[in-house]
């Protein structure tokens, strides 16, 4: 599904992700890991079209990604979350799943400046489907709520629904449980299995706390200094010497 | 003719010039953009008619009561206004906003204050004259060349060369860093808006006797001055000079060959095209864009 | 930010229509003051447009005059040389002004908001530069043009009490197109533009289209309310298009608050009343510009409506 070869990324002097190569098959859930610094961020930034690669390339589902902007991406069917929460604050939990279905909904100008009926109708349906996004993940309550007043946690649940709802064949996760507590991570765990068994949408988890990872992934991709430098199951990973002296040596 | 109008474009970039340099500068420490430069400018020459005019003082005192009061008023605007906005951390365009307001506040009060009708700076120098190419030349001219180019270079060294300067640049791209450091990132910050303030008043004080004061005087040369800062390239003292000159020859070449109609229209063509090609400017080098 | 339409806001919109008809009867012994109103509404059209650019979009545009100008300037000339029915030439000079600002939002759009504004303020310095000393004299250079009444259907606007009538039409016509806007996919793309441009690109809205259609829709409000303009005073001149123009509009978006209905509604009236409350002091308007910018960026950057919002919410805060 997502083929990733000899991804390179120059800044300055500095290379931040260091020829990189990658295959995802869709069904299986992805891990991406490795100590602070790795590149993890920026390899999300290079697929999902923040930075254009120094050279390599990108292919996805068999069209090539490179070069694209990010919106494109996301229609090619890529979305993301972010390590540092990028919701619309001051909108409602609900116009925040709204601006994810945008690729979902088809008026145009025309409709939208004069609220014709299929405008109309299309609105209504949007709104019914957003409501079952926010069901899924059993915020619905908060709908009319302001996205920045949620508490944390469930920040954190609107922006991977959000992604979620642009329909996407791959979503990519940066550090989900960040900040979270043991009984979330728990919420994360089931939520992230069902994305995979319900949604039948394959993610790329980037995580720090190891033991969700393990848990969870079915194959681990791990990065250091910009290269990768081991892959495979987690068990493979975890015995891996180069993983080991990665993480010790960063200490 | 063309020798005329080629001294006459040099002189009225270096103008362009001067206040390019007070942008550059509180960019270069703030990492802002004040559209307030032109209008301090303004100020700056009302002060000087009325020192060195109405009361009759020296020329070298009335300079220097103005530096300080004008000095006072930059460091005034900055904290009483700029360091407010940015701690409440409104979107950027809200502090361009405020600015804004802020000149048109002083283009106002000096009308008010000094009245509408435009004043004549008497002139600072005994001799009127100089002769240059077999022409001749106000003297304040030619002296606004020498002042322009001498300041670029005072600016230029402060910035690289001394630990004041260097503890202003840390301020702008990294406060938190800086502060880190034991720099005092609000003095700094104050004091450079200060000196901006201070390179607007001594732009004003010569241009006095060569256009006459008013209260427009400030907004019309302001812009320009502003565009002379992102022509050269924004933050860059030698880029801020050598806008001007660009922007100076540009107009006064324009108005004496095709016409003096399409001078304003000439100028901000030039910085529009800026703005969409190269918005850093000829002399910074290409940014990378988050 | 979200405002669905609810019973008040139906309420809201009837004592709107209601004042508004009855606003000329009221005035009928002033016609001076009927024209005010008339200012009112054009200017209301203006900055709702400007509104869309600003607050919902999130960019700035510091010579918006220009598009006013544009709409002016281009349905007068237009009828003067060619003839075609008022009616017509306004609504070109609009669509007029609505290609040239796309095409100049096209690469502003990229620029960050000092440069947008620095460009935005060259922009309408060159158009009132054009319209000042124009290739020749076409657009009557600092006398000015003389331009007549609009007609609509055969039926004369030749009163202030008429054309205010086709106004309150015309406003009600724009306030449904930006209301219907707002709450569009279209609008709530641009909002989201305005938080956070670059999820908003991660969530599949292409960011540089967005921003470039609120030019044009602002374009398109600010043409046709200054084509309004031309034919009802029937003189315009390059003093009536120039800097203070914008700074006004700007200041009575800010003043009266952003991506809102009412927001518009507000600023536009205070302001203009005030621009009448000054006129014997008019030497003080850009004074009086200046500091109430200052004072609304300042104190609340919500505008008026920002503080009736966080009044609301602190009375509902004490209520639970």
């Amino acid at each position: 599904m997502l083929d990733i070869n000899n991804l390179t990324i120059t800044f300055g002097g500095l290379t931040a992700v260091n020829d990189v190569s990658m295959h995802l098959d869709e069904g299986r859930i992805y891990g991406l890991i490795g100590p602070n610094g790795a590149g993890k961020t920026t390899f999300f930034n290079l697929v999902s079209g923040v930075y254009i690669p120094t050279s390599g390339n990108i292919s996805f589902c068999g069209s090539s990604l490179n070069g694209k902007k990010p919106y494109q991406i996301n229609k090619a069917g890529i979305s993301r979350t972010y390590q540092v929460i990028n919701l619309f604050k001051k909108m409602t939990v609900l116009e925040n799943i709204l601006v994810g279905m945008h690729t979902q909904m088809k008026s145009d100008f025309a409709a939208s400046l004069f609220h014709l009926r299929k405008e109309r109708r299309e609105e209504e349906e949007a709104v019914e489907k957003a409501h079952q996004w926010l069901q899924f993940v059993g915020i619905d309550q908060r709908a009319n709520d302001m996205a920045g007043s949620l508490p944390y946690g469930e920040q954190r649940l609107l922006e991977i629904v959000r992604a979620l709802s642009s329909k996407p064949r791959l979503i990519l996760l940066d550090e989900p449980a960040a900040g979270m507590n043991s009984a979330e991570k728990e919420t994360l765990n089931g939520f992230i299995r069902k994305i995979m068994s319900e949604l039948h949408v394959t993610p790329l988890v980037i995580e720090h706390d190891m033991k969700l990872i393990m848990d969870i992934c079915d194959y681990i991709f791990v990065l250091s200094f910009g290269k990768k430098i081991a892959e495979g199951t987690p068990q493979q990973v975890q015995a891996d010497p180069e993983v080991i002296a990665a993480y010790l040596g960063g200490e | 003719m063309l020798i005329t109008l080629f001294v006459s474009g040099i002189v009225l970039g270096c103008i362009y010039g001067i206040v390019a340099l007070g942008y550059s500068l509180i960019y270069k420490a703030s990492g802002l953009m004040s559209f307030a430069q032109g209008d301090l400018m303004t100020v700056g020459a009302y002060l000087g008619i009325t020192f060195y005019s109405y009361m009759k003082l020296p020329f070298f005192i009335s300079i220097i009561l103005i530096g300080v009061i004008m000095f006072f008023l930059g460091m005034g605007i900055e904290r009483g206004v700029i360091r407010r906005l940015r701690r409440k951390g409104v979107e950027p365009i809200y502090v361009v906003l405020a600015t804004i307001a802020i000149s048109f506040i002083i283009q106002n009060g000096c009308q008010k204050v000094w009245g509408p009708v435009m004043l004549n700076f008497p002139s600072i120098f005994k001799t009127s004259t100089i002769q240059l190419f077999g022409r001749n030349f106000q003297t304040e001219s030619i002296f606004t060349v020498i002042a322009s180019f001498t300041i670029m270079a005072i600016l230029q060294f402060f910035m690289k060369k001394t630990k004041a300067g260097t503890a202003m640049r840390a301020s702008a791209m990294d406060p938190i860093a800086a502060k880190a450091c034991g720099i005092n990132v609000n003095i700094t910050t104050g004091l450079t808006w200060g000196c901006a303030g201070c390179t607007a008043a001594l732009a004003g004080v010569l241009m006095g006797p060569l256009y006459g004061v008013f209260s427009t005087l400030g907004s019309q040369i302001g812009t320009k001055g502003f565009a002379a800062a992102v022509i050269g390239g924004y933050g860059n003292f030698v880029g801020s000079i050598v806008g001007g000159l660009i922007l100076g020859l540009l107009e006064t070449l324009t108005s004496g060959y095709i016409s003096s109609n399409y001078r304003d229209i000439i100028s901000y063509t030039v910085l529009i095209l800026f703005l969409f090609i190269r918005p850093w400017g000829l002399f910074n080098e290409r940014t990378i864009k988050n | 930010m979200s405002a669905f339409i609810g019973n008040r806001n139906r309420l809201g919109i009837m004592i709107f229509i209601i004042v508004g008809l009855v606003l000329p009867l009221v005035f009928s012994a002033m016609p001076y003051a009927v024209l005010v109103c008339c200012y009112i509404l054009i200017y209301l059209i203006a900055v709702s447009g400007f509104d869309v650019l600003v607050g919902f979009s999130g960019q700035i545009s510091m010579g918006h005059a220009a598009y006013y100008c544009i709409g002016a300037y281009g349905s007068a000339m237009l009828h003067k040389y060619t003839g075609i029915p008022v009616f017509f030439t306004m609504l070109i000079a609009a669509v007029t002004a609505t290609l040239v600002g796309t095409l100049i939002a096209w690469p502003t759009t990229k620029l960050v908001a000092h440069f947008m504004s620095l460009a935005t303020i060259a922009f309408g310095n060159i158009v009132f530069q054009l319209v000042n000393t124009s290739p020749g004299r076409i657009t009557g250079d600092a006398n000015g043009l003389h331009t007549t009444y609009l007609s609509v259907f055969g039926y004369e606007l030749n009163t202030y009490t008429r054309f205010y009538y086709f106004a309150l039409i015309m406003v009600l016509l724009f306030m449904l197109i930006k209301y219907n806007l707002l709450h569009s996919r279209v609008g709530r793309a641009m909002l989201a533009i305005r938080e956070n441009d670059h999820a908003a690109n991660g969530m599949g809205v292409n960011v540089r289209f967005y921003k470039v259609a609120a030019f044009a829709v602002s374009a398109f409000f600010a043409a046709y309310a200054g084509a309004m303009f031309a034919h009802l005073v029937r003189y315009i001149s390059p003093d009536s298009f120039k800097q203070t123009v914008s700074v006004m509009f700007l200041t009575m978006l800010l003043f009266g608050g952003t991506a809102s209905m009412s927001g518009p509604i507000i600023g536009v009236t205070i302001v203009s009343l005030l621009n009448e409350a000054l006129r014997p002091a008019s030497s003080y308007k850009m004074l009086v510009y200046g500091v109430l910018l200052l004072f609304v960026i300042l104190i609340f950057p919500g505008g008026i409506l920002g503080v009736m919002r966080s009044m609301k919410e602190k009375i509902i805060q004490k209520r639970k």
